[in-house]
């Protein structure tokens, strides 16, 4: 184990590999402040730069990303006002506020160091929790593993968008997508219809940039509904990061940083939740427990460490599956495992047992960009000003070069560059038409694994109430049951409540 | 059961149609994974569980397309309201088809010529029409297409396509 640490840590620490985090830190800041620009996408665009390297360097670059990416939300939705991703809603609540009434330095040093603390958090709950996880996942057979990736479509299912029915349609979609071309057992070729375009099948990565960077960017075009207001002109006012009062306000008040954090890496953890969640849960929880709850919305500081904290600490959460597990929990996971995978190295529960100094590479890594992402965002602080305003005409189009640029590396195939439209308009029309697009992305990367599992099972024993009697098994498909008939209920208690709202209205 | 506008139909009309198309492709392909031959090797042939999830959703849509039907009824809406949120997509329409078109002649003008003038078209299309606004987006069309080709060829021996003529 110490040889595997020091084994990693030897990898990460070289100048080189640190200069790459430095960069890659500052570019995961930089695509997640700008608004429209996501950090899947910062992610995915990273991946084709990452062939070149070693296993462990590539994937500290990854991270760096990721960890950048999740602070960088942030200076959009301090300074704009609008959140630059999903994972910053909560933080404009109180950052835009403070930062309105003359204290834009301070919102943000506030925001960075709730985040670096909410990293630290979430890494040290990720090194508690993933390797007995992994040593215990070891030992799941695949009627276990087949039940574990239902339970995780469901919850995916049931946590994103606004329909049940239409994210599980769309994550069988997923699965039927990762079926064509050769089956994972036999290698039998499966719906290529003749055409050799997908002899190979459909390629995950394909996907995820036509279904997630593709259809995103194309929607930052639309027109604002209602007369919306634009992002609002640059602040101005105190850029000096006041460092000792931050520290005190996050430090001396402990237990809202904390819990804030553990609520992310717990959010985190559950597959399809994430970011966009955590930081508004966290933010409910501190305005609840706090003594002064009508000062949150009002540029609150206790708000924006909840928010920040809340987001930044999603990291080491969303690990914990990829790692212990092999099975990511969003699409960014998604892309890190498939950084993993060009390398040749399997992920799944064996990771930990066989690349030992990947894994403790992977720790320190997030650690190092922790500390990358307090310094480069406290120091870059007053270029961020001017870099939020890059307009929208540059960035789509550039992202979009970008997308075709990451496609094409991937394989070196023309034919992906296709692939790529058909699944960009597919995605576009899927998310005018409302259906929620991480359960089919994840539905991809899930799909071989579950037939797989479910046809080892088979091959193993034609008994299929194994699944039912083996206890692991048993708990997870009532777990995907309950999770189901839960959002149901929800679902008519929503509906039960706004029709008699309207009928108040109405009266 | 509520009453909607034409515009407010739109999206449950188009949802519904949706699910009829979702089914019927999806009953399609399981008719298609239940001739792909059995194996003598194993109790689930290669189109057992291709099987499963398309009739599954075949399944699912038949449920949402009864349950939608049966809250809201059937959407009213016109080709006119239908016309109009197509008009209303305008750029966005038009940036697909840029980048359609990007990705065809890709193979034909290489990576730097059709990313030049993609990046180009794009841009100008969309930035105010204004001379300085103009040589920026040329500029960045330059940085971004000549940049990455270099990077990707130079520094990871990667080689993006080069022109065919």
């Amino acid at each position: 184990m110490t040889d595997a640490f020091l084994l990693a840590l030897g990898g990460v620490m070289t100048p080189y590999t640190l200069a790459l985090m430095a960069v890659a830190t500052l570019a995961g800041i930089v695509s997640a402040a700008i608004p429209g620009f996501t950090i899947t996408m910062a992610i995915v665009l990273t991946l084709p730069l990452t062939f070149a390297m070693p296993p462990m360097q590539g994937v500290a670059v990854m991270l760096s990303v990721y960890v950048g990416g999740l602070s960088g939300g942030l200076f959009s939705a301090a300074l704009l006002g609008i959140p630059g991703t999903p994972s910053a809603v909560a933080t404009t609540f109180d950052a835009f506020p403070m930062a309105r009434k003359g204290q834009p330095g301070k919102a943000l040093s506030l925001g960075l160091l709730a985040s670096f603390v909410g990293s630290l958090i979430s890494i040290v709950v990720l090194i508690m929790a993933a390797p007995p996880l992994a040593l215990m996942a070891v030992k799941l057979g695949p009627w276990e593993y087949f039940a574990l990736i239902v339970f995780a479509l469901t919850i995916i299912a049931s946590l994103v968008g606004d329909s049940l029915l239409r994210g599980l349609i769309a994550g069988l979609i997923g699965i039927g997508l990762a079926t064509v071309g050769p089956d994972p057992i036999m290698g039998r070729e499966r719906f290529t219809f003749g055409y050799e375009l997908l002899a190979a099948g459909i390629p995950f990565l394909v996907v995820l940039i036509g279904m997630y960077a593709m259809s995103q960017l194309l929607s930052e075009l639309e027109p604002a509904r209602g007369g919306k207001p634009q992002p609002g002109s640059l602040i101005s006012g105190d850029m000096r990061p006041h460092l000792l009062d931050t520290v005190k306000q996050v430090i001396l008040k402990p237990v809202n940083v904390v819990r804030s954090s553990l609520i992310g890496v717990f959010i985190g953890a559950v597959p399809g939740a994430g970011s966009s969640i955590s930081n508004l849960l966290a933010y409910d929880q501190a305005k609840r427990a706090s003594k002064h709850p009508e000062t949150f919305g009002n540029g609150e500081p206790e708000g924006v460490v909840a928010s920040e904290s809340g987001n930044s600490s999603t990291v080491g959460g969303s690990l914990i599956p990829l790692i212990a597990l092999g099975i990511p929990g969003s699409p960014a996971d998604a892309v890190l495992m498939a950084a993993i995978m060009v390398h040749g190295i399997s992920v799944g529960p064996r990771l930990i047992l066989d690349n030992p100094d990947l894994v403790y590479g992977m720790f320190i890594s997030m650690a190092v960009a922790s500390v990358f992402m307090l310094f480069i965002g406290l120091i870059l602080m007053r270029a961020f000003l001017r870099l939020l305003n890059v307009p929208k005409y540059i960035v789509v189009p550039v992202v979009l070069a970008c997308c075709a640029i990451g496609t094409y590396t991937l394989n070196n195939r023309i034919s992906d560059l296709y692939l790529l439209a058909c699944v960009g308009v597919a995605g576009y029309v899927l998310r005018k038409l409302d259906y929620p697009l991480a359960p089919l992305v994840l539905g991809v990367v899930l799909g071989p694994i579950a037939e797989t599992n479910l046809r080892r099972a088979f091959q193993t024993s034609d008994e299929w109430t194994l699944f039912f009697t083996r206890p692991i098994s048993a708990i997870l498909l009532t777990l995907a049951a309950v999770s189901i008939v839960y959002s149901i209920i929800s679902y008519l208690r929503r509906r039960k409540a706004f029709s008699s709202r309207t009928n108040a209205s109405l009266e | 059961m509520e009453r909607r506008t034409r515009e407010e139909s739109l999206l449950p009309t188009l949802q519904l149609l949706s699910y009829a198309i979702i089914a019927s492709l999806a009953l399609l392909m399981s008719l298609k994974a239940g001739s792909l031959p059995a194996s003598r090797w194993e109790p689930m042939s290669a189109g057992a569980f291709p099987r499963i999830i398309f009739l599954s959703i075949a399944v699912l849509c038949t449920i949402a397309f009864v349950t939608e039907l049966f809250k809201q009824g059937l959407p009213r809406t016109t080709w006119a309201t239908c016309l109009q949120s197509i008009v209303k997509l305008k750029t966005v329409i038009v940036n697909l088809v840029l980048f359609i078109a990007y990705m065809a002649f890709l193979p034909w003008l290489g990576f730097m010529t059709s990313t030049f003038l993609y990046l180009s078209a794009a841009q100008i299309l969309m930035a105010p029409k204004r001379l300085t606004a103009i040589v920026i987006a040329l500029l960045v069309a330059a940085v971004f297409s000549a940049g990455p080709y270099y990077l990707f060829s130079e520094v990871f021996s990667i080689y993006l396509p080069r022109a065919r003529w």
